[in-house]
């Protein structure tokens, strides 16, 4: 009798779906795609030790600079990337494709090309400072990447040298890549878009690999990061530790970025690396997502200096303000005692600069 | 990434988001909660589907990552706050025979998570033990172990009146369920 209720109250819950999903597929695909990138790197899941700086990317928007020369004459590769200047872009795309989303790590940058944000057949360029990655095993078939954890990319073959250095083609099956010697001490990879059962656009895609390979800009001047928001009286010791962005309006929005203050503690997800008790922040404007982010639902509902948020509390604190001066803004924060409650942080700490990137800042923290 | 991962992995998530969503709902019997689950799983479903596409029953794998995901979640944060507000181990009242959905469902909701996971893969999935124990990845035994505990801990929630009386079919009492495919009165 008790498996009967039992059975009916499962039936029932479930035929009680409502209509609208709040189940953002575009996002979890892209989160997906980007922890997949850095597990492939060696981050994701992993409790990270040391404290993590920020490094910048740049994505090839408004006039390119000029290409840098060749690599064997310039500069060792960066022992660590710099916070919030840009560093690296393509300089040459295949028609149609653009740079689409970027991301950083201390020992890590990473950039995306593709037709649009989560389309197939994407380009995916990871860069990795001097001294993590080595040609490992008595013939050279892996390349070792050491930092933050153990990472090995297989090597298949030998490719074109780029630039005087040497250059191979690497990955799986269906993640080929292309790994190759970027500087001084210095390692790159880059996944190639994967055509089963069309060898003639694989090798296309291989040809395409070494050209965008050979002109890729390391270190070129390009336009710093801006943010839609400011956050203000913080703790001195918080700083912005990592950041995923987006082209945006012809300048380079950032996305979403964690706050750090030590050693990260919860590893990396979605790109950025996160500590207990401090705040990540999403911020977007709604045509960023394919559903909208926050429960239409009045619980948690209230207003916050006039703007309507949602607070929920599953696995972290989250706050979700849906109409933020044209942006949706969500600060989320795992752990039971955060320094700054994201209430007070969206009450207090922050301002709102609107969608206008005339209005938005380099400096995230006033 | 591959062309063909992501053709998939989008193909497969449009044509199962809804089973998926009821399958959450159920788990934690919260809408929200289980679009939020959803999307934590389908996350790590992304990540692995190299894995995912070489298993021979996807929506085995795909059932195995969301019941993960609920009870790592229900570890976490989340059953903190359902126990301190939502005062669902409370003893039903005998006032209250005439509700029994919500005294059956505050019941259940007030389990463990690994035994409402145990209750939800067998009544509502319908996998036998042995399915159930590859899931959450235990021993047949424990599942049943498993079982008799939650069910046990659901009737002595319900207390005589309202775990064999007559009449205490919740069907037709919750949401906008008609009855459909409840099991019938004894």
């Amino acid at each position: 009798m008790i498996e009967s209720q039992v059975r009916a109250l499962f039936t029932a819950i479930a035929s009680s779906e409502p209509d609208a999903s709040q189940v953002d597929t575009q996002l979890a695909h892209r989160r997906g795609r980007t922890r997949l990138r850095w597990r492939r790197a060696g981050i994701a899941g992993a409790p990270l030790v040391a404290a993590v700086a920020v490094a910048a990317v740049a994505l090839a928007v408004g006039a390119a600079a000029p290409p840098s020369g060749p690599v064997s004459s310039g500069p060792s590769a960066p022992r660590q990337f710099s916070p919030l200047t840009p560093y690296l872009s393509f300089g040459w795309l295949p028609a149609g494709i653009s740079p689409v989303q970027g991301g950083m790590s201390k020992h890590l940058v990473w950039l995306t090309a593709a037709r649009k944000l989560d389309a197939p057949y994407d380009w995916e360029l990871s860069v990795y400072t001097a001294g993590t990655c080595h040609l490992s095993g008595s013939t050279a078939k892996e390349l070792k990447c050491t930092a933050p954890e153990d990472n090995t990319i297989r090597l298949t073959g030998r490719a074109p040298s780029l630039r005087g250095h040497r250059a191979f083609w690497a990955g799986t099956w269906d993640t080929p890549s292309l790994a190759w010697q970027y500087a001084r001490n210095g390692w790159a990879e880059m996944a190639l878009p994967f055509y089963p059962n069309n060898s003639a656009k694989q090798a296309a895609a291989r040809r395409d690999a070494v050209k965008i390979a050979s002109q890729i800009r390391y270190g070129a001047a390009t336009p710093p990061l801006l943010f839609p928001i400011q956050l203000t009286h913080l703790p001195s010791r918080w700083r912005v530790s990592s950041v995923t962005y987006v082209p945006d309006a012809g300048v380079l929005r950032a996305s979403s970025y964690a706050l750090g203050a030590g050693p990260p503690n919860l590893g990396a997800d979605g790109g950025l690396v996160y500590e207990t008790g401090l705040p990540y922040f999403n911020v977007n404007p709604p045509s960023f997502y394919g559903n909208p982010p926050c429960y239409r639902g009045e619980r948690g509902s209230k207003i916050i200096n006039g703007y309507q948020v949602v607070v929920t509390n599953v696995i972290k604190e989250q706050l979700c303000a849906p109409r933020a001066r044209g942006l949706i803004v969500v600060i989320s924060e795992f752990g039971t005692q955060p320094a700054i409650s994201v209430n007070s942080l969206f009450e207090h700490h922050l301002r709102l600069l609107g969608p206008n990137p005339a209005n938005w800042t380099s400096k995230p923290i006033g | 990434m591959s062309g063909s991962r992501d053709a998939e992995y989008t193909e497969y998530v449009a044509a199962r988001l809804s089973s998926l969503r009821r399958l959450a709902a159920v788990l934690c019997d919260d809408w929200q909660r289980a679009d939020d689950l959803v999307q934590a799983a389908l996350v790590k479903l992304y990540v692995h589907w190299g894995r995912v596409r070489a298993a021979s029953h996807t929506d085995a794998y795909a059932r195995a990552v969301l019941v993960h995901e609920f009870i790592h979640e229900r570890r976490s944060t989340w059953v903190k706050r359902v126990r301190l507000s939502g005062g669902v181990t409370e003893a039903p009242a005998a006032a209250v025979d005439h509700d029994a959905v919500l005294d059956v469902r505050a019941a259940v909701a007030a389990l463990p998570a690994r035994q409402r996971a145990t209750l939800v893969l067998r009544f509502y999935c319908d996998l036998n033990v042995d399915q159930v124990a590859e899931v959450l990845g235990c021993s047949p035994g424990t599942v049943k172990s498993q079982t008799a505990r939650a069910l046990g801990s659901v009737r002595r929630a319900l207390g005589p009146a309202l775990a064999d009386g007559p009449g205490s079919q919740p069907t037709a009492r919750v949401g906008h369920h008609t009855g459909e495919g409840a099991p019938g009165h004894d």
